[in-house]
Formats: C-alpha cells, sequence, structure tokens
C-alpha cells in the first residue's frame, strides 16, 4: 500500500491522539471507537507497518468517514485526517478494493448521470424547461436534482418570480464533488471535473446551489489545474448580494432562525457571514453553540446511502444542539442536512431552506 | 476457545446488545487495543498487535451491560471495561483477551436537573458533550482536565480523574452524586442518593477508582455550577519553590482559587516558555480566581499581598489568560512529549511537609540511575493541607531502544525507581492517572496489609475474576 510522506507523517501524528474524539459527528452518532480519527490513523498506521493487511475491513472504516473536517478545524496542531482518509480511498481505488456500495454508486454515475440511480423529476424538468438563456447559471448538483428537487423548484421560482436573470441547464454535468468523496483525486474523478469545467466555462458566473459543488470547483478545480472560466459564487453569497442590491426586497418578520452552518461553507469555503446576512434580513439570528467553522454535521446523503441508521443519528444530534439552544426554526443552506433533519425533525420546530425563509420574507 | 465455543458466546453476546453492536472485527479489536499507555502506543509503533479483545460489545444501558456480564462470568470470560482510550495506565487494554465492553453507547442525558444542579447522563458519555450541553444553559461542568475531550464520565470515575480549577470545585469523585452500577454477577445497584451521609461507608467511592476491576459504572449524577461571573488570572514568578509553596500554603488557608499551578524552573525555560511564552527564569506560577465579581477582586487583593510577601514577581494577567486559552494545546502531537520519546508522569500527592522533598528525592533518584532521561515538573492540585507533583520523565528518541522489548524494560525500571521513590518519602502510587496495569505492582508496596481491604471486597463483588484482570494489583 503506497501511502504519500505527507499522509504518513499525518497518519503517524494522528494515530495516538485523542483531542477530537468528541468532534467527529459520525463517532458520536454511533459511539464506535472505530469511527474516531485517531482509530483510523492507527488502523493505517499499523497497515503502513506491514502489521495488518489493507482488508476490506479497514477500507470499510475509512468509507465511514464524512470528510467534514470537524476534526480538521479542531485540532490545534493542523494535522489533517480528511487528506490520509480520501488518500486511502485512493489507494483502494487502485488496489481494485472499493466497497460494493462505493462501487454500485459510480457505476450509476456511470449509467444515470447521478450516483444515486434516480430519474430527474418531472416538475423539475418542467421548469428549467422555461427558463431563458442567460449568461449567469444557477447550478444546482446531484443531492437537489435528485434527492430533493422540492429544494431546487423552490429556488428557481424564488430567482424566476423575482426577475432575477439566470438559467439552469436541462442536463447538468456532474460536478465531481461526489467522485472526489468516493475515490479522491483519481484520474476518473479529474475527467468529470474537466468535462464539467468544460461546459461551465461558458458562462460568465455560475451560482453553486449546494456549497458541496462550490467546494470542488473553487477548491479542487484550482488545486488539480482544472480550468473553469466562469465566476463561481454560491447561493448564499448570491441571494446576499441580491437582497444587498435591493433586488429582492425582504421584510423582516421578526422570526427568530437558528443556523445550521453548512461544513462545506464554514469550513472549506471560509464563508459564514452571507447566510447571516440574509437570516439578519428577514427575522433574528439564533447562533447554535458550535457554530460557524466550528459547526458540527447534521446529514450526509452519500453516506446515506450506506450507512443510514448512523446518518440519521447524525441529524438527530444536531436536533438536540438546536432544541438545547431553544431553536424553532433551524436553516440550512446544505441540501443534504435539509433532507436529514427534515426526516428526523421533532415535532414543535421546523427546518427551512435559505430559499424558503427568503420567500416567505417578501 | 473453539471456534464453536466462540460462535455460541458471539451469538449470546449479540442476543443481549444487538448484532451491530457486538463485534468480532479487526479494526474494531485493533483500535480498543491501544490506549494512551505510553507501552501501548510504542508497542503499535514498531508494527507489533497489542492484546486484543475477543468480542467487542456496546451495551446501551445498564440492563444490557447486566446481560453482558451474566454471559461473561457462566463462560469466565475476562471484561474490560473501554470509555474512549485516553487512559495512560494501560486500565482499559484488554491484556487477557475476552470482551471488551465499551461504554460510549451509553451517553444519553437523562435528566438536566438545574434544582438540584446535576446532569444525569450515562458514564459513556464524552465529558466534553456534557460540558457542552451545561454551556447551552448556562452552566459549567468545571471539570477541565486536558482530556476533556477524548474521555468518558466513566472513564474519569473509573480512575479518579481531575481537572485543571479542581483547587475549588474538587476532583471528579467531589462532583459525582449518585451512580448507578453494574455488578460483576449482573445485579444493578444505586448508589446513596446523595453523597454525604452516615448510612455507612460511601458507595461511590468504593466504585470511584476501582478502574472496572468492580463492576460497571452505567448512569451518574455530575454536578454543575453557575458560570463565573468573572474569572481573573495572574501570573507570577518566584525565586524558588521553597518560596512558592510556603506561599500559596498561607494562600489556601484564606481562599480558594480555581487554578493553581507552579512549575518548576525545568518546565517553566521549557514548556512554558514555548507555549506561554514567559522568558524569565525562576518557577512559573498561574493561579486563576473566580466567581461573583466583587468577591474576585477581594481576592485578587489578598492574592497580591500574599504571594508579595513570599518575594513573587507579579507578571500581571496577560500569561495566565494565554496559559487559559492554551490549556490544552500542551497536550497536542508537537507539543505534548510523544513517540519516538520515551516518557511518563509520575503524578503523586502529599501534605505540604513531604512534598518538597519528595521532588528532590524523585528528581535526584531519575537523574542519577537514569541519566539519558530528563526531569521536568509541575504542581497542580492543591488543598489546604498540600498538594500534587505532575512530575515528568522524559528519554529523547535516540537514547529509547528500537527493541520494543528493550523499550519496554527501560519505561517499567524508571517508573519503578520514581513511584517507590515517591512512596519512600510518604507519596502514593499515584495522583489521579489511576494504576491500570503500569503500577499495580506498586499498589501492595504502598498499602502493605491495607490491601486486603481492596482484595476482600474484589473476592466478595468478583470471585470468578472477571472484571479487568491484572489491573490496580487485584
Amino acid at each position: 500500500m503506497q501511502f504519500s510522506q505527507k499522509s504518513k507523517e499525518h497518519i503517524d501524528s494522528c494515530r495516538f491522539c485523542w483531542m477530537c474524539h468528541h468532534i467527529c459527528p459520525i463517532g458520536n452518532a454511533t459511539g464506535l471507537e472505530r469511527n474516531t480519527a485517531r482509530a483510523r490513523a492507527l488502523g493505517l498506521s499499523l497497515v503502513t507497518r506491514e502489521a495488518i493487511e489493507y482488508s476490506d475491513d479497514i477500507v470499510a472504516n475509512v468509507y465511514e468517514c464524512s470528510l467534514c473536517g470537524g476534526c480538521v478545524a479542531d485540532c490545534t496542531t493542523g494535522w489533517d485526517p480528511v487528506m490520509f482518509a480520501k488518500e486511502a480511498r485512493l489507494v483502494a481505488a487502485l488496489e481494485d478494493k472499493l466497497p460494493k456500495y462505493i462501487t454500485k454508486m459510480i457505476e450509476n454515475l456511470g449509467t444515470k448521470g447521478n450516483i444515486y440511480g434516480l430519474d430527474k423529476n418531472d416538475d423539475l424538468t418542467k421548469l428549467i424547461a422555461s427558463l431563458k438563456d442567460s449568461d449567469t447559471l444557477l447550478f444546482l448538483g446531484e443531492d437537489a436534482t435528485y434527492k430533493a428537487p422540492e429544494c431546487a423548484i423552490n429556488a428557481i421560482n424564488l430567482l424566476k418570480n423575482n426577475g432575477v436573470d439566470f438559467t439552469v441547464l436541462a442536463s447538468e454535468p456532474n460536478s465531481g464533488f461526489t467522485m472526489d468523496f468516493m475515490v479522491g483525486a483519481a484520474e476518473d474523478t479529474k475527467d468529470v471535473m474537466k468535462e464539467c469545467a468544460k461546459q461551465l466555462s461558458k458562462f460568465k458566473t455560475v451560482v453553486c446551489y449546494d456549497g458541496a459543488d462550490a467546494k470542488v470547483m473553487k477548491r479542487e478545480y484550482k488545486e488539480w489545474g482544472v480550468d473553469l472560466k466562469a465566476n463561481v459564487v454560491t447561493f448564499t453569497e448570491f441571494i446576499a448580494s441580491l437582497i444587498k442590491d435591493g433586488k429582492l426586497n425582504v421584510k423582516n418578520n421578526g422570526k427568530e432562525y437558528t443556523i445550521q452552518d453548512s461544513y462545506l461553507l464554514a469550513r472549506d469555503l471560509e464563508e459564514t457571514e452571507p447566510v447571516r446576512e440574509i437570516i439578519s434580513a428577514c427575522g433574528k439570528v439564533n447562533e447554535m453553540l458550535l457554530n460557524r467553522k466550528g459547526t458540527m454535521l447534521a446529514g450526509h446523503l452519500i453516506m446515506n446511502e450506506y450507512m443510514p441508521k448512523a446518518i440519521e443519528d447524525v441529524a438527530k444530534n444536531r436536533w438536540t444542539n438546536a432544541i438545547n439552544m431553544n431553536a424553532k426554526i433551524v436553516v440550512t443552506a446544505n441540501t443534504a442536512e435539509y433532507v436529514m433533519l427534515k426526516k428526523t425533525k421533532p415535532e414543535g420546530v421546523e427546518v427551512k431552506t435559505i430559499e424558503e425563509v427568503v420567500a416567505e420574507c417578501l | 476457545m473453539t471456534d464453536f465455543l466462540f460462535d455460541m458466546i458471539a451469538t449470546e453476546l449479540e442476543d443481549a446488545v444487538g448484532k451491530e453492536n457486538c463485534s468480532t472485527r479487526p479494526i474494531d479489536k485493533i483500535t480498543h487495543s491501544v490506549d494512551y499507555f505510553w507501552l501501548s502506543r510504542m508497542w503499535a509503533d514498531r508494527g507489533l498487535r497489542m492484546p486484543e479483545g475477543d468480542f467487542i460489545v456496546a451495551p446501551k444501558d445498564a440492563k444490557e451491560t447486566s446481560a453482558v456480564l451474566k454471559i461473561a462470568n457462566y463462560y469466565k470470560i475476562p471484561v474490560t471495561t473501554w470509555g474512549a482510550g485516553g487512559g495512560t495506565q494501560g486500565g482499559a487494554i484488554p491484556v487477557a483477551g475476552g470482551i471488551v465492553l465499551d461504554t460510549k453507547r451509553m451517553n444519553k442525558i437523562y435528566d438536566f436537573n438545574e434544582q438540584g444542579m446535576y446532569i444525569e447522563c450515562g458514564t459513556g458519555a464524552i465529558y466534553k458533550h456534557i460540558e457542552l450541553a451545561a454551556n447551552e444553559r448556562g452552566y459549567a461542568t468545571m471539570h477541565y482536565p486536558s482530556s476533556l475531550t477524548c474521555s468518558t464520565v466513566g472513564g474519569f470515575l473509573a480512575h479518579r480523574g481531575i481537572g485543571v480549577s479542581s483547587t475549588k470545585y474538587g476532583k471528579i469523585d467531589d462532583m459525582v452524586l449518585q451512580m448507578e452500577v453494574v455488578l460483576p454477577n449482573g445485579d444493578i445497584i444505586e448508589t446513596s442518593p446523595a453523597p454525604k451521609h452516615a448510612a455507612g461507608p460511601d458507595l461511590n467511592q468504593i466504585f470511584i477508582g476501582s478502574e472496572g476491576t468492580l463492576g460497571v459504572m452505567t448512569k451518574a449524577q455530575m454536578r454543575i455550577y453557575d458560570q463565573p461571573e468573572s474569572r481573573q488570572f495572574r501570573g507570577f514568578l518566584f525565586h524558588n519553590m521553597t518560596d512558592a509553596f510556603n506561599a500559596a500554603r498561607e494562600l489556601l488557608q484564606k481562599f480558594k482559587p480555581s487554578v493553581m499551578r507552579l512549575y518548576d524552573e525545568a518546565e517553566t525555560a521549557s514548556l512554558i516558555k514555548k507555549i506561554v511564552g514567559v522568558e524569565k527564569k525562576g518557577a512559573f506560577m498561574n493561579i486563576a480566581i473566580e466567581g461573583v465579581a466583587e468577591m474576585v477582586e477581594l481576592e485578587k487583593k489578598i492574592l497580591l499581598e500574599t504571594f508579595g510577601k513570599y518575594g513573587a514577581e507579579d507578571l500581571g494577567p496577560e500569561y495566565g489568560e494565554k496559559w487559559w486559552k492554551e490549556k490544552i494545546t500542551f497536550f497536542y502531537p508537537g507539543h505534548m512529549m510523544d513517540i519516538p520519546q520515551c516518557f511518563g508522569t509520575m503524578d503523586t500527592i502529599a501534605p505540604y511537609d513531604k512534598i518538597e522533598k519528595i521532588y528532590w528525592e524523585m528528581k535526584k533518584a531519575i537523574e542519577t540511575n537514569f541519566p539519558q532521561a530528563k526531569f521536568i515538573a509541575h504542581f497542580s492540585h492543591w488543598y489546604e493541607w498540600g498538594c500534587m507533583i505532575y512530575d515528568r520523565f522524559i528519554v529523547d528518541g535516540k537514547d529509547v531502544p528500537r527493541d520494543p522489548h528493550e523499550a519496554l524494560r527501560l519505561h517499567q525500571e524508571i517508573w519503578s525507581c520514581g513511584v517507590r521513590t515517591a512512596l519512600a518519602n510518604g507519596g502514593v502510587v499515584n495522583d489521579h492517572h489511576g494504576v491500570g496495569i503500569k503500577l499495580g505492582r506498586l499498589m501492595k508496596e504502598q498499602y502493605g496489609p491495607a490491601m486486603q481491604v481492596f482484595e476482600g471486597i474484589k473476592k466478595q463483588l468478583d470471585p470468578n475474576g472477571i472484571m479487568n484482570p491484572f489491573k490496580l494489583g487485584l
């Protein structure tokens, strides 16, 4: 098993360190010792020392990480369990050791254009067909298109009904986020990204509805030399600027909204304020105790395909955090978190997307 | 054990806790075989596998724990309880195989009781989660050890842990009201509804510190406190340790600060210089006072007057505040000692009439017998009558044998030398990290015939000797 020197260094620093034990949303949900950064590092450390094989069992554990970066953000000394977990996935792919559930999702991507193997919602298809051409593209992403079409429809209607100039592709390419999650920096991942960049480069601006797509376009594309000519902005940045410029005239309804920061926005893109600007314009902000970069994952749809119980518990744990802070309405800009929070919602509380909050304040 | 019997036991355990909560997967066995104990880490570093449990089970409550212990007793299989693996003494390592009972599924908060000022929770809860839950409602647990984020409530109770604010708020054994415990035979018991009483000896204190040898603590009521209105820090530099001890003892007859930490000259010149930025020579002491603002102001006045009498240089609040901010940073890789170094913390405690002598004798014993070892210390938990030494030996990588067997011997020899010196001068085997397998052999040396009290309790509660064998000297 070939790991880079950099990964080995991080593995050997993390394998005996327990300090981020508390922050792992998966470990907190499952209560399993193996779902900690140090346990994953210990297993891989023993593999690199040839004390154990890189067996299916160790590989499976590598896929029990959400790559949310909570541990990375929490680490005072800057070690990066996400980096070596991704590299371990790449090694698994290169050594033909991918778990069946990962192989299946990759196959789905090839045959259906999305890892879930689903068809596109008819209403969404019709709505997209009704849009005019524009040099601003709203990029919906896999999760909104296939797992939460109601979110995609709401987002499109918000912009359409308020005269915002934008379009959506009838056949949207895959951004490569899911491939990056499953096999890291593999050539196949880069090929998917290159194809996406090619199709999106004809637009002046690409507004990513899902932070996941914005994350790879703004980070991995640059890191791997994938040339995307369009200016990429997040949906939250876009909506915040429309409000600021008076193109969306919201009225403050005085309601209190509790923000569930998306790890993709807050940690990967270091974007925490646009969502607060939107909520402050629409109502009042109530903060979680673990907020901004310190946020805790509340849902993950890729992992939900192969460890649904754990992902439900992740969302339930976040509801507990929210309710402890007297939350009545939780707002999230992350599609996967919205889906899972909605699925696990206790009585007496609500979960809303950004577009839902804005729409009710127009 | 035959494959047939193994499978039979596995099905019984699966029946007790659910199939998904009973594992024989290599990854689970490996991750429960290496804890924070230096020897287990060194063993893994050398590419060797530590002794592993055969079954990793995770009960969700006392009832399921009881079922597991009944099975273990019937088949006479060892049971090692595992919290989060943050222990330094090897207490959680399944040295005899058998069942590893991971408590982390027992992480529920059952009651947040603002009237009684406690949180009732499962002992598998990570303490930081209890702290966050308290913070969300405007309270605090005031238990802040460096392992706050990586240890469970049960783990702290099992080895009598302590946090940095102990002088004001106490050790973990001062912070628990009532507990639920599963005895080795599977009986579920509750300790007294209140910790201070005259209804016989305190049952809590029999199980606290027993390191999983007498049963499994499954639920505990942990105290919470109001957040202090004011928390102020003050750093001081003493010319010598004697002045510092005298000043601290006098201060403690007047009031209790929360944090009190005195660093010897070696640690002031290394860790404190590196992390807090104190460049001057001497013994650095950090004091935190907290509570009602008016009281804090008065206590600050008394502190400055008292320490001034002993020639302490007042460094102001800056270093203390930095220390508080970085109090856990000390323990991250890159700041804390780590492999390839060989190291250990031989914390001990004694009254003021003995503590300074213990420090000098331990320093002399380590530095004389093991010239390759560096000795540094701080004094971090203080009482009206005495304090503890957090003394550490460090052998740098080049002097640490690569051969794991030789490294093990060197490590154990240094420990024996250090702890025996502490015992000979009036100290104890350990202050707050516990005993585990590392120091079990020294328990009889401390207690002598008193050890039969522990042995008698053990024999009565655990006649088959299944609970955490070879730990605590039992």
